[in-house]
């Protein structure tokens, strides 16, 4: 068997669990050896045409249309599917929104602010619409693994990358898991 | 005490003896058994709320809350099987979908017993879909903010309210999905009947009632950095157990020491929890001396000390001993007081000597040998035991919140009457009889209202005697009186402010209608004004007579523990002094007798003893902080003004 195939996307969330990830530091070197990193926000790659992976991983909660399209081609591609963050796996601090009908908040952000004279809410056929409650990625697809945490740190996200190389399905054990 | 039946039961196949009338939970704990909860909290009645608890007893097909179920011989509980782990993981899941309980934008993250429950159970993710509720965010309050989102609805806060602080403001509103937690009918907090305790805020298991000051996380850090400094309040002289955490020589919280056995039950009341965090005067932390114009300007410590030598030495070469003073605050530690007097009785021959509150002292000296019988306070705990309480020209709400604490709990557990005698109804509906009265009368009204307790006593028919004070109340309350059991007095400074001791006179004739106490306690509680007034009374710092009368003083030390304004009189005295020096922690423009002033630490930064205000013993108080730089400790600062050169 080759390296494990692996893409990274980043959906609704601040990049954080990617920074985190790039944090791993001198400990990326054998994580890049041991896994073939194929589509990923690291290197840029723009295009989602996602090859057949072992392992998809997941940073953000799912906001828009764009990103149902996204998250479901990279499952479909995926042998398995890692949720990345507090977004990914619960929503995170996106779901503020949620209680809120969403024209209140286009209008209260884009229009109503009180920094800005005749503003407009954005509408172009190249903006994703938005969907009107945010949800955690688990609602919209059947993820495998959870890396919680805001961002999950270094030591997380090594530990159940090491797992999966290994031929492992990971679960977080309580002195690891951290939601803040 | 009779011994209770012991009871023996398994726990996880273990045979484990525990007394009848132990809960399964309680029975688990003593011995070693780990059952994970969130709505128990051992100072409370159990409530069985978030199940989280729950046992398998006697293999039957409901699981049993383990808080509220009380153990039974022959009894087989299982604390761990897969279908209870899986019970309660689901619990604490729907716990999590019910409301906003994203933790990495919580004030409370880190030091949170829900979180620590998701971490224990290893839950990663949510299986259910979060409920998206909004509910409001009450920030009406100075010190205290509710978050109703990041409710469980575990009710810690409610029962607390109730049982320890007995203010019962906190109760559950409306129903189901709704229900949230209620502030009286539903006012905003800081609006409400709301006594500040914080007590609510640290029961909370969430971040649902959180601390305004330094909760955030740049502020406060990492739980694991905090140190932890077990100790007392000094601020009032009920010496309540408390909790410093601090980081960094930065106060991060305070909290009451529970679970307590004292009769505080290990509260803490606003000045205590609150009060050392929001100090905003300006520190003084280098010596200040007046220059040629009276401006400030800063001094040396050398130069300090010569100065404040110089200044003394003259006065006692020219007019001896006697024309020196010196005053210092009772809101000091023993160690600082007695430091205080050897420095100025041994060191400097001073011919006066004196506590800023020293004239409550004298009148209650007077009032106690007008008596002629050894004054013995009863413990303040014997509040919650009374069945009549007669608060007399005191307001504990302000000066010992602690002692109100207790007053509703006499009221709400022993169903005890409470008459507020003074200017102000302190305890507002709570009270049963209100005499409303001022300051000035009230030896008037309390002559009247121990006649006619002794004529009423006697049987005499009642008369209008008194038509000045004639009222429902007072006819209420004289029969009150007569009838209660064991009736509890609190005075305060309305009594022992004023130089004639006559109210306070009466007073003790009334409490001593009533009969004493075992260990020949009177049935009084005396409100003193400072956090060691005891202490500084006991050291024999307060004077017989005031400065006022004591004429031949020209000058000398004064030392303030952070009093702000002085009594005008005393100021006045003080301002026709010809050399002042004071020894204060903050920056005062107040005195303009003052010609240097000396840098002192707070109490946080110093410690020491203190003794009880009932007089029933003392507590030492831990230092806390360190003092900012260039400040001195007290002793060095003292001894350095006994030397001369």
């Amino acid at each position: 068997m080759g390296k494990p195939k692996v893409a990274t996307v980043w959906l609704e969330g601040c990049s954080g669990c990617h920074m985190s990830f790039l944090d791993l530091d001198e400990n990326l070197l054998g994580i890049l050896e041991a896994v073939e990193l194929t589509v990923t926000p690291v290197t840029d790659f723009k295009d989602y045409d996602f090859p057949e992976l072992d392992l998809g991983i997941v940073e953000g909660a799912v906001a828009n249309e764009e990103q149902v399209e996204i998250i479901h081609k990279l499952r479909e591609k995926s042998k398995f599917l890692m949720a990345w963050g507090d977004c990914a796996v619960f929503g995170g601090i996106n779901m503020l929104r949620n209680p809120f009908q969403l024209e209140f908040l286009l209008r209260r952000g884009y229009v109503e602010t009180e920094s800005v004279v005749g503003g407009v809410i954005p509408a172009h056929e190249d903006l994703p619409p938005l969907l009107p409650k945010v949800l955690p990625v688990n609602e919209v697809v059947t993820v495998d693994i959870y890396v919680p945490g805001c961002p999950p740190s270094p030591d997380s996200i090594a530990y159940a990358l090491k797992e999966v190389v290994a031929g492992r399905v990971p679960k977080l054990p309580a002195g690891m898991l951290h939601f803040d | 005490m009779e011994q209770k039946v012991e009871i023996s039961l398994k726990i996880d196949g273990k045979e484990v003896k525990v007394p009848d009338g132990t809960s399964i939970l309680d029975a688990a704990r003593q011995n070693g058994v780990h059952i994970p909860t969130l709505c128990h909290q051992p100072d409370l009645t159990p409530y069985g709320g978030c199940r989280l608890c729950v046992v398998e007893v006697d293999g039957g097909p409901k699981l049993a809350a383990s808080c509220v179920t009380p153990v039974r011989n022959g009894m087989e509980v299982v604390t761990n099987s897969a279908r209870i782990l899986e019970a309660r993981r689901t619990v604490l899941e729907f716990l999590f979908a019910e409301r906003n309980h994203y933790c990495m934008f919580c004030a409370q993250s880190g030091d949170c017993e829900l979180q620590n429950l998701a971490y224990e159970f290893q839950m990663d993710h949510l299986t259910v879909p979060g409920l998206g509720q909004e509910f409001p965010v009450d920030t009406s309050h100075e010190d205290i903010v509710i978050d109703h989102n990041r409710c469980v609805l575990c009710g810690r806060c409610v029962r607390a309210c109730r049982e320890l602080a007995g203010n019962a403001v906190l109760d559950f509103h409306n129903r189901g999905g709704r229900t949230m937690i209620g502030v009286d009918l539903s006012q905003n907090l800081g609006q409400s009947s709301c006594v500040s305790c914080g007590l609510c805020m640290q029961v909370c298991p969430t971040g649902a009632i959180f601390n305004r000051h330094r909760t955030h996380y740049a502020v406060k850090g990492k739980v694991k950095d905090w140190q932890m400094v077990e100790s007392f309040c000094p601020e009032c002289g009920l010496l309540c157990p408390s909790i410093y955490y601090v980081k960094a020589n930065n106060l991060i919280k305070i909290d009451g020491r529970l679970p307590s056995d004292m009769p505080d039950r290990g509260q803490l009341c606003s000045r205590g929890r609150f009060g050392p965090m929001k100090i905003s005067r300006p520190r003084l932390t280098a010596p200040l001396g007046r220059d040629g114009d009276g401006n400030w300007r800063e001094l040396t410590w050398e130069e300090v000390f010569k100065v404040v030598i110089k200044g003394l030495a003259g006065i006692r070469d020219a007019s001896g001993g006697q024309s020196l003073m010196g005053l210092i605050s009772s809101a000091c530690s023993n160690e600082e007081l007695g430091a205080f007097r050897y420095l100025m009785v041994k060191g400097w021959q001073a011919g006066y000597l004196d506590t800023l509150d020293g004239g409550h002292f004298r009148t209650l000296l007077s009032a106690a040998e007008g008596a002629g019988s050894n004054l013995k306070e009863v413990p303040w705990g014997a509040i919650t035991e009374a069945d009549l309480i007669l608060q007399i020209g005191a307001d504990p709400s302000k000066s010992h919140p602690i002692i109100n604490a207790l007053i509703r709990r006499a009221i709400l557990e022993k169903k005890a009457k409470v008459a507020v005698i003074g200017s102000e109804n302190t305890l507002g509906e709570w009270a049963s009889e209100f005499l409303a009265v001022d300051q000035e009368e009230l030896p008037s009204l309390l002559q009247a209202l121990l006649l006619e307790t002794s004529r009423r006593a006697k049987g005499k028919a009642s008369k209008d005697f008194y038509p000045r004070w004639a009222s429902k109340a007072f006819t209420g309350l004289v029969s009150r009186f007569n009838e209660a059991a064991n009736p509890i007095i609190i005075v305060g400074q309305d009594l022992t402010g004023p130089p004639d001791p006559a109210g306070l006179k009466l007073v003790f004739d009334l409490a001593d209608l009533k009969g004493r106490l075992p260990g020949d306690a009177w049935r009084l509680i005396i409100l003193k004004p400072a956090g060691n007034s005891a202490g500084a009374w006991n050291l024999g710092l307060a004077a017989r007579q005031g400065l006022n009368g004591h004429k031949p003083v020209k000058g000398g030390l004064l030392c303030l523990a952070g009093e702000n304004d002085l009594e005008p009189g005393l100021k006045e005295r003080l301002s026709g002094l010809e050399f002042l020096a004071v020894l204060t922690p903050y920056f005062t423009d107040d005195l303009t007798a003052a010609k240097v002033l000396i840098p002192k630490p707070t109490w946080l930064e110093t410690g020491g003893t203190y003794a009880l205000a009932d007089g029933s013993g003392s507590r030492f108080v831990d230092r806390i902080l360190e003092p900012p730089k260039g400040i001195r400790p007290v002793e060095q600062i003292l001894a350095a003004i006994g030397q001369r050169d």
